[in-house]
């Protein structure tokens, strides 16, 4: 099975590992899948040299490769322009299925996996807590809603975006791989030049004007929370 | 892609969840902020119901009640299962061809997650994971009979928000509400309901397994949500669920991850270091608990802190909140 992982570069934190906290979700699941099916798990991620972070951890833990997107500022595109472009690349990859973090595009939004499945034509699935092999063509997941927590058999192709699992996965291991070797991969589809020059980050920023009050029992709290 | 006139036209479409026969408490208070919107606004509010048989005529009036001026039925095969894209996107998307939006507003803890962000990149419109419906301070129609109405959301890093504003983007906005509490009846039971009626999909390209009762629905739907780290010590988890009145849920920060990524409440309490990754909408409430220690204030989104030493100053302070939650049963209401 050809696993490709889309991962976000998260905002600099000295006491962070460097990945998403979905996106570690989503390498550990897509290197225990790839060994599984004896297949192959290529890690992919938009972004600039500075932010090839992600990509380094997914080569030490035992990603097959790894793969950064350049030449565009990725960070000023929408969710439809990422998903695009990560589509292009992963097309170019090939993949019968991708994983990405549910929530670890810039805004935390989760749009950016249905976006790149709707450019790709595949099957999409948000918010997978369990993943499974189920022979070459499908994998097993477990999902929540309406009620109900549900175990499905998808047919691949797919995309599904993964939440942090009620069984905490442990961290990928330190197995192989040369952080050096990030291959570069820039898209030249003329496709998606035009809708990146059509499409700006949606939204108009605001400033938020609340702070942090702080308070000196439960009951102080509690009437704080209350009050509005 | 919805041209853009079409996608102008002043439609609120509001997806309903049902369970277990009836929506959920969060679909009818999104109903009821489309109520609210309305007037000004001059939208149409649509509750969006897709179900595998006939729609209920009671159910038609309490979503008519709750602020729905129509309900559109989208009426086949499996739209009675909990929903996916695949099984209910195309459903979805046939609702939205009949009534192009301006603004779409999933509910919070229901279809929201698997539907929105597929919704959005189809419609080529934004999506906000977890948003306020606002009203804008002009009340000049922009256009024919659509007035400034925008929802706004946390950008990530909880430093300032973003607002979706569909006519300024030229695009429909689609959003996930929070959870609000009881709604306010202010629209009337005799509602008209419109039937599409949907051809399943050829191959969906998936089957269910396995299903049983999913033990932290309760967190998903919340209002008022608590979410308790382990590391903060055995017994915290099991005395402030106890203590908890009506509306307030208790859940485990790890146990109670995947619910927690759906919840949107109006009231979080984080106890212990887990937990305040969620930041809600910008009218959520923050709170959290924090032992001392390494703690970060900068990188806390709470908006009221508490700081307590570790050890029987936590235990005490436990006590105090489980004594203390009784007032907060009425703060997940919308002001």
């Amino acid at each position: 099975m050809n696993i490709v992982v889309c991962l976000h570069a998260p905002p600099p934190d000295p006491d962070g590992t460097g990945l998403g906290r979905d996106d570690t979700h989503a390498l550990a699941q897509g290197l225990a899948l790839a060994d599984a099916t004896d297949g192959k798990m290529v890690a992919l991620l938009a972004g600039t040299s500075h932010e090839s972070g992600p990509l380094q951890r997914a080569l030490v833990a035992g990603a097959s490769r790894a793969v950064r997107l350049g030449g565009e500022d990725y960070a000023s595109v929408d969710f439809h322009t990422l998903g695009q472009a990560l589509a292009s690349g992963i097309k170019r990859i090939g993949a019968d299925l991708v994983l990405a973090g549910a929530r670890s595009d810039d805004e935390g939004l989760g749009a950016v996996p249905a976006a790149a499945a709707r450019n790709l034509g595949f099957a999409y699935i948000a918010r997978v807590e369990e993943l499974a092999a189920a022979g070459p063509r499908a994998v097993e997941v477990v999902v929540r809603g309406g009620g109900r927590k549900r175990r499905l058999r998808v047919d691949l192709p797919a995309v599904l975006s993964i939440v942090g699992a009620t069984r905490a996965l442990p961290p990928p291991s330190d197995r192989t791989g040369n952080p050096s070797e990030v291959e570069l991969m820039t898209l030249n589809d003329p496709e998606t030049t035009v809708v990146r020059r059509r499409t700006e980050l949606l939204g108009k920023p605001e400033p938020a004007s609340r702070g942090t009050e702080e308070v000196a029992s439960a009951a102080a709290l509690v009437t704080a929370l209350a009050r509005r | 892609m919805i041209p853009l006139r079409e996608a102008h036209l002043p439609n609120l479409l509001v997806p309903i969840d049902i369970q277990d026969g009836l929506p959920t408490a969060p679909s009818l208070f999104a109903l009821s902020e489309g109520r609210r919107v309305a007037h000004t606004a001059g939208v149409t509010v649509f509750a969006v119901v897709m179900t595998d048989r006939h729609l209920d005529d009671a159910l038609a009036a309490q979503l008519g009640r709750a602020g729905a001026d129509k309900v559109l039925a989208c009426e086949g095969p499996g739209l009675g299962a909990p929903p996916l894209d695949l099984t209910h996107g195309p459903a979805l998307y046939a609702a939205v061809e009949r009534i192009p939006p301006l603004l779409v507003l999933f509910p919070a803890g229901g279809a929201g997650p698997q539907l929105g962000p597929g919704l959005a990149s189809r419609l080529g419109g934004a999506f906000a994971a977890s948003a306020d419906l606002e009203l804008g301070e002009a009340l000049t129609p922009l256009a024919d009979g659509v007035g400034r109405v925008f929802v706004r959301r946390w950008r990530a890093d909880r430093t300032s928000y973003r607002r979706l504003d569909p006519v300024e983007l030229e695009r429909p906005v689609v959003a996930i509400l929070p959870a609000g509490g009881a709604p306010a009846d202010h629209g009337s039971g005799a509602v008209d309901v419109e039937v599409i009626t949907c051809v399943p999909p050829a191959k969906v390209g998936v089957v269910e397994l396995a299903s049983e009762v999913d033990d932290l629905a309760a967190a998903a739907l919340a209002p008022i949500l608590i979410v308790v780290d382990p590391a903060v010590g055995e017994g915290a988890l099991a005395r402030l669920s106890a203590a908890a009145p009506a509306g307030v849920t208790v859940v485990d920060a790890v146990a109670g991850a995947p619910a927690i990524a759906t919840a949107v409440p109006r009231v979080v309490i984080a106890v212990g270091a887990r937990g305040t990754v969620i930041s809600g909408t910008p009218r959520s409430r923050v709170g959290a608990v924090l032992a001392a220690g390494p703690a970060r204030p900068g990188k806390t989104p709470a908006d009221v802190l508490l700081r307590v030493a570790e050890g029987d100053a936590t235990k005490a302070t436990i006590d105090d909140l489980c004594a203390s939650l009784a007032a907060l049963a009425g703060a997940g209401q919308p002001s």
